[in-house]
């Protein structure tokens, strides 16, 4: 499997208090747990199990997955442009492991 | 006992309601799906055209089922939308996803894709800042199980 690769979409400059779009997406298979391979055997879960979006160090919106989201799971949702500060966009994946990005937020 | 007009009304009105019982009905999916969400959780919850579950009615695969959320809501300190649970319960494994909003910061509108292993109504669950449960349904006809 490749390594989950994250992509995220904003836009470039927006207005103070406007309400703009932002589209994560990460490339993983999300694997149920509900699948057998070749010999019968279980292929153990493995899933994105939380999605979390921080503006300016607060966290802004947070998805919790489970295994019935679709593989490569992508999330459009809605924020206010409050100020110019960082986002920040963490997957977490059963096992500990983490994946991230950030993007520097420019508000006029 | 004299047979009068209320005896003769109620003893009707009783034989129809025995009638009615030993019928069976067939049960509609509709009802079942209203009484899911006191099931699953335990509390009864009201169901709300200011929460939108909008997926397309039929479908050609249940692995990537678009799903679109919102929810009509000033998103104040004192009145906001806390999260939105979706459930499938149709399939192996029935909680889908929870998303968490958070007030004047973020919109109670969110899109996604989901896995369904089976034509079933979706069940959307909104819980309310004064901590109101607002539901929804979306019957979706999948034509083949996503779940595998």
């Amino acid at each position: 499997m490749t390594a989950p690769i994250p992509r995220v979409m904003v836009p470039g400059s927006v207005a103070r208090n406007e309400v703009f779009a932002v589209k994560a997406i990460i490339q993983h298979q999300m694997e149920t747990g509900l699948r057998t391979d070749s010999s019968g055997v279980t292929i153990p879960r493995k899933i994105i199990n939380r999605f979390v979006c921080r503006y300016g160090g607060i966290e802004v919106f947070r998805v919790d997955l489970h295994e019935a989201v679709s593989a490569n799971p992508f999330f459009e949702f809605h924020l206010r442009a409050t100020e110019s500060a960082r986002l920040e966009f963490i997957w977490e994946e059963d096992g500990g492991a983490t994946y991230s990005l950030s993007h520097d937020m420019m508000v006029a | 006992m004299s047979l009068t007009r209320r005896h003769m009304l109620t003893g009707t009105i009783g034989t129809f309601a025995w009638v009615l019982a030993l019928c069976p009905r067939p049960a509609r999916a509709a009802d079942e799906v209203d009484d899911f969400v006191e099931q699953w959780i335990g509390r009864k919850a009201t169901p709300s055209d200011r929460l939108k579950l909008m997926m397309p009615a039929e479908f050609s695969t249940g692995y990537t089922v678009p799903m679109d959320i919102s929810v009509d809501s000033p998103m104040t300190e004192a009145d906001h939308v806390k999260s939105v649970r979706v459930f499938a319960p149709k399939n192996p494994l029935v909680e889908v996803v929870q998303f968490h909003f958070v007030p004047r910061r973020s919109l109670p509108r969110v899109s996604t894709r989901i896995r369904l292993a089976a034509p079933q109504h979706v069940v959307a669950l909104a819980e309310m800042s004064d901590g109101s449960l607002l539901t929804a349904k979306a019957w979706v006809a999948v034509a083949s199980n996503g779940c595998l």
